[in-house]
């Protein structure tokens, strides 16, 4: 008997050091590309490019961060970066928590229909609306600007979708109690509705706020090469000119650990509630 | 209540029904317009000129422009399959590993594993560019360690594709291993026991009892992913070019270059046009399967 | 002007219902952003005094932008009426960014173009003939090739500015390592050489005779080009194609000998989208014995081989069986100002640009633009820039391009060659990893040629 509980608490303990084990390798071998960037960012260019390739440079250097702000204004490209994921993801989390409470909670002829129209262009490639779509900012004359990369944006069918669903979790009474005491629809979205899904607003928000941060195809279209709007993404292309991208392979990891850092930083931050967030409502599942 | 229903409906529908309206469903219309028309990208809508199917004969016809562009829907639809097929599965079982009593604690693989999401996809390229470098990359150098001798990767019309996918493996798992975690979170313990007290362990009460109950998640993940693969666009832009021999030349790619850098407007809008029937199609079908096997 | 507005009210809307936000955070967060909005504004609407604002795209990289943009403050100085913006792009996004809002509001006034890309930007009325002071001028100061590069139907549409050639390029210390005296100067001579300066490690090639580039269509197909009329070809006669030749048969069948003896590895030649990767390193990492390649890459060989940059030697273009000599293919580009531009702008643009070429913007008689091209190593083309930077061209590296600008002979500028030359990198990138055989190439190739520039001239 005791004998058989010391096998099995030796097993148990077995099993445990290996999905550790396990674990850890998985996080290395993830976590490695990153590292390899922030490495390369410290090398010299000559290191850079030797073969085999060198692995921890032999006196790190901060130089390529230095000139990276030479070459292109960093801080305006954050700017950008900021303004351009800001401005849009409040945007979609204000379009789309009061066009989720309409679909769950009012009853109008066409509803479902206009739903499923709507949610169909969630599917929608954006390579399928580029080119008349940039014609159209063009003709607001919106086009070599920011307002230009955001204003199409501003409303999104995921958005909708995920609000809907969880809005549709609200209680009826509840509403319909704010409304018998008068409140006004714009007073019950904001001010009852709104609190009651605040984990799926910090979801959408975060992944909105990525996704546009993140975003490369149409911010380079819009903004036909005026590099003083250029998001950092965008920013970070600029180093790769077609004559010094091979002695600039420092150059172009700093940029790249300098872009990945806000959006890293943010989630690093939020991951706690974020992760359970999604995890214990399945929000998106 | 002030106002009446029907103006508040209205009023809060409005922001987003208008702005989906000028920016998705306007231009839709006129891409699918000008799929029959020969139009240059360069001069106004009213320079257009119908000519019927003539785009789309030209896509299905035996010259370069239908070779190329097939030859990226075909690399496309490898993408996103072969993303699909190594994504889903890889995440559900990093789930299970996460879902672990022994882990559940413990956050690191999570917090790591989640973050590459986080990753811009060009700085996402630019690395890998580098940690391919048949010379200077350290992954041959660490297959070398292990006696595997180095590979092409984005040098070999065989791997180049396939080298695009890992990248995109490794910048999407984490995504869906969350996705398969929240779903394994809200099988209910009542099931999880009866199917204990009923024997199943192991992985027959992966397959018995994990599985089937994952499956709304998973078929919300495929379709995710899908869209995702199907609009791949910057570590082709960035790195391949959609070279060598054309084998990563995918579809947002190759439209770009065709409707934009050769004008050909109407063209593209074409090529757009099948791309997205293509997709509408694989979605409605994955819903009908789905929707089948539930009801089975 | 009315549109900002309206946004403005847009986001003060924005930010008010942000405001109703519970927590702090959320408070100041939705601050920062609107006021990073408003300035982002306001810095954008300054810039509208002067009288006439106009702008420049260009490809070039940060450092090269940055001396355009000192010249273009030097210009302003003196003409205090003219605002002048640059904007640069990735070579990779050049072209798109110009063809995306050409003929829009906010389109630059003036850009730097491939003279590859000029017939098509003609044809769609995107760019505008010289004024006649200019053309003269141009006709002039620059030389031939250079002209005939920035006309089409006898008109001059820019300034040319660089000038690129190919040749040979060879690592001395491979030879001497091999025992070859001199660079080869026969098809010949170059299969046998490559075959002596190839190694390889249990079926492995660990040291190319000779390197031949893909994933990148200009450098895909001008080195075979450059071989092609090195043999008495072209790739284009009176506007049809001609790959159909004796002449680009045995090019075709000369490139699939390189293949067949193994000399050239694939694998060892991808370009990525900079055109870096596995062929620059490669060469720069003494794995590649020979390459033909254009001058501008001085930059790049010399900054990523250091002291082994002395090894490189440069070599005119082998000669083919039926070649009376060797011809380099050379490409140029040129700044052109587009059409759609107003008639102020159309005006400022050119006077700029006549400045900006001219020996008085810069220093000892070269020209502004002539300083900025020399610092990126790439060949300027007015004459008298090639006269101030005589000691600069003379370098080991570059006189052996500098040498061959005579005899070298243009890629064809003609309606659809962005395409045609698309589809030709296609066919010899097929051949290169196996999948095509010279015959099929070449034939394959005429037919798409044939098809691509038959429906762009229509």
């Amino acid at each position: 008997m005791n004998e058989n509980v010391r096998s099995s608490s030796y097993r148990v303990g077995l099993i445990r050091t290996a999905l550790y084990a396990l674990m850890l390798g998985l996080t290395v071998v993830t976590a490695f590309p990153l590292a390899w960037m922030v490495l390369s960012s410290l090398k010299t260019p000559a290191e850079t490019l030797r073969s085999p390739p060198v692995w921890f440079p032999a006196s790190p250097s901060l130089a390529a961060y230095v000139k990276v702000n030479r070459v292109i204004d960093t801080p305006r490209s954050f700017l950008n970066s900021a303004v351009i994921g800001g401005v849009t993801t409040a945007g979609i989390l204000v379009t789309s928590l009061l066009a989720g409470y309409v679909f769950a909670k009012h009853r109008f002829t066409g509803r479902n229909a206009l739903f499923s129209v709507l949610i169909a262009t969630m599917f929608l490639p954006p390579i399928v609306t580029l080119i008349p779509l940039y014609r159209i900012i063009e003709s607001l004359r919106l086009d070599g600007n920011l307002a230009g990369v955001i204003l199409p944006n501003l409303a999104n069918a995921f958005g909708i979708f995920l609000m809907r669903q969880f809005i549709a979790a609200v209680p009826d009474e509840l509403v319909d109690a704010a409304r018998v005491d008068g409140a006004s629809e714009l007073h019950i979205v904001f001010r009852i509705v709104a609190p009651l899904v605040t984990p799926a607003l910090a979801v959408l928000g975060l992944f909105a706020f990525v996704y546009h941060w993140n975003s490369y195809l149409w911010p380079l279209t819009v903004l036909e090469g005026n590099y003083d709007q250029y998001p950092i993404v965008l920013s970070l292309s600029r180093l790769l000119s077609y004559n010094r991208s091979a002695i600039n392979t420092n150059l172009v990891m700093a940029g790249a650990t300098l872009a990945v850092f806000p959006p890293l930083m943010l989630f690093i931050l939020l991951q706690r509630s974020f992760v359970k967030t999604v995890v214990e409502t399945g929000v998106i599942g | 209540m002030r106002g009446s229903p029907r103006t508040w409906t209205i009023l809060l529908l409005s922001p987003s029904v208008g702005l989906l309206a000028v920016f998705v469903f306007i231009p839709m219309a006129l891409s699918i317009w000008l799929s029959f028309q020969q139009w240059s990208t360069q001069t106004p809508f009213t320079a257009a000129h119908w000519i019927g199917l003539g785009n789309y004969s030209e896509i299905f016809g035996y010259g370069p422009v239908g070779r190329d562009f097939r030859q990226a829907l075909a690399n496309t639809l490898i993408y996103s399959a072969e993303s699909i097929v190594v994504i889903l599965p890889l995440s559900v079982a990093l789930a299970v590993l996460l879902h672990q009593a022994a882990l559940r604690k413990n956050h690191i693989l999570r917090t790591v594993l989640f973050s590459t999401y986080m990753v811009p996809m060009v700085a996402v390229a630019l690395v890998w560019s580098k940690l391919y470098s048949p010379a200077e990359g350290p992954i041959n150098q660490a297959l070398g360690w292990i006696g595997i001798a180095p590979l092409s990767w984005l040098s070999s019309p065989d791997t180049a594709l396939s080298s695009l996918v890992m990248l995109n493996v490794w910048q999407q798992t984490g995504y869906f291993t969350v996705l398969a975690v929240a779903g394994l979170t809200q099988i209910p313990t009542t099931i999880i026991e009866a199917a204990r007290i009923d024997g199943a362990r192991g992985l027959k009460f992966f397959w018995r009892v994990t599985l089937p109950l994952l499956r709304r998640t998973l078929l919300f993940s495929g379709i995710i992913a899908l869209i995702n693969a199907v609009q791949v666009f910057e570590p082709v832009a960035m790195i391949t070019q959609g070279g060598p021999v054309g084998s990563t030349n995918v579809v947002t790619y190759h439209i770009r270059r065709v409707g934009i850098e050769r004008s050909e407007g109407g063209l593209g809008s074409a090529m757009a046009m099948i791309v997205m029937l293509i997709l509408g199609a694989l979605v409605s079908a994955i819903f009908a399967a789905a929707g089948r096997r539930s009801e089975a | 002007m009315f549109f900002s507005q309206q946004s403005v009210v847009l986001l003060y809307l924005t930010a008010a219902m942000i405001w109703r936000l519970r927590t702090h955070m959320a408070r100041w967060t939705a601050m920062v952003v609107v006021c990073a909005f408003c300035q982002g504004w306001t810095l954008s609407a300054r810039a509208q005094n002067p009288t006439v604002t106009i702008s420049f795209l260009t490809h070039w990289p940060p450092e090269t932008v940055a001396k355009l943009s000192a010249a273009a403050k030097a210009y302003m100085k003196d003409h205090p009426g003219t605002s002048i913006q640059i904007r640069a792009v990735p070579f990779a996004d050049l072209l798109t960014t110009l063809r995306s809002q050409a003929g829009g509001s906010n389109a630059p006034t003036l850009a730097s173009i491939y003279s590859l890309w000029l017939p098509e930007l003609v044809r769609d009325a995107i760019v505008t003939e010289a004024p006649e002071a200019d053309a003269a001028e141009i006709r002039k100061d620059w030389s031939e090739s250079a002209v005939t590069a920035a006309t089409v139907d006898g008109k001059i549409y820019g300034y040319p500015n660089e000038i690129d050639l190919y040749a040979l390029n060879y690592n001395k210390e491979l030879f001497a390592a091999a025992g070859i005296a001199g660079p080869p100067k026969t098809w010949d001579e170059l299969l046998a050489d490559a075959e002596r300066l190839t190694k390889r490690e249990g079926g492995h090639v660990t040291q190319q005779g000779f390197g031949s580039i893909n994933s990148w269509a200009a450098g895909v197909v001008h080195p075979f080009a450059s071989l092609l009329a090195s043999n008495g070809g072209a790739l284009v006669v009176d506007g049809k194609p001609a790959l159909d030749s004796k002449a680009a048969t045995e090019t075709f069948g000369f490139i699939q000998k390189l293949i067949d003896a193994k000399v050239t590895d694939p694998s060892m030649g991808t370009a990525d989208a900079n055109t870096t990767g596995p062929y620059l390193d490669n060469f720069i990492a003494g794995k590649t014995a020979m390459i033909i390649m254009a001058n501008w890459w001085e930059s790049a060989l010399r900054a990523g081989m250091g002291q082994h940059f002395a090894n490189v030697a440069t070599a005119p273009i082998p000669v083919g069986p039926s070649g009376n000599g060797s011809h380099a293919i050379s490409y140029s580009w040129l700044t052109v100002v587009n059409a759609a531009a107003s008639e102020t702008q159309r005006r400022a643009a050119w006077d700029f640009l006549r400045w900006l070429d001219s020996p008085e913007s810069g220093q000892n008689g070269a020209s502004a633009m002539g300083d900025l091209l020399v610092s990126m190593g790439i060949l300027p083309s007015r004459q008298s820039d090639v006269a101030a930077f005589s000691q600069r061209l003379a370098s080991n590296f570059l006189a052996g391009y500098v040498s061959q600008l005579k005899a070298a002979q243009p890629f064809p500028v003609v309606l659809g060659g962005q395409e045609f030359t698309d589809a030709l990198q296609h066919h010899l990138e097929a051949m290169q990893f196996g999948q095509e055989r010279a015959p099929q190439a070449q034939a394959q190739a005429q037919r798409d040629a044939a098809s691509i520039l038959g429906n762009a001239a229509r």
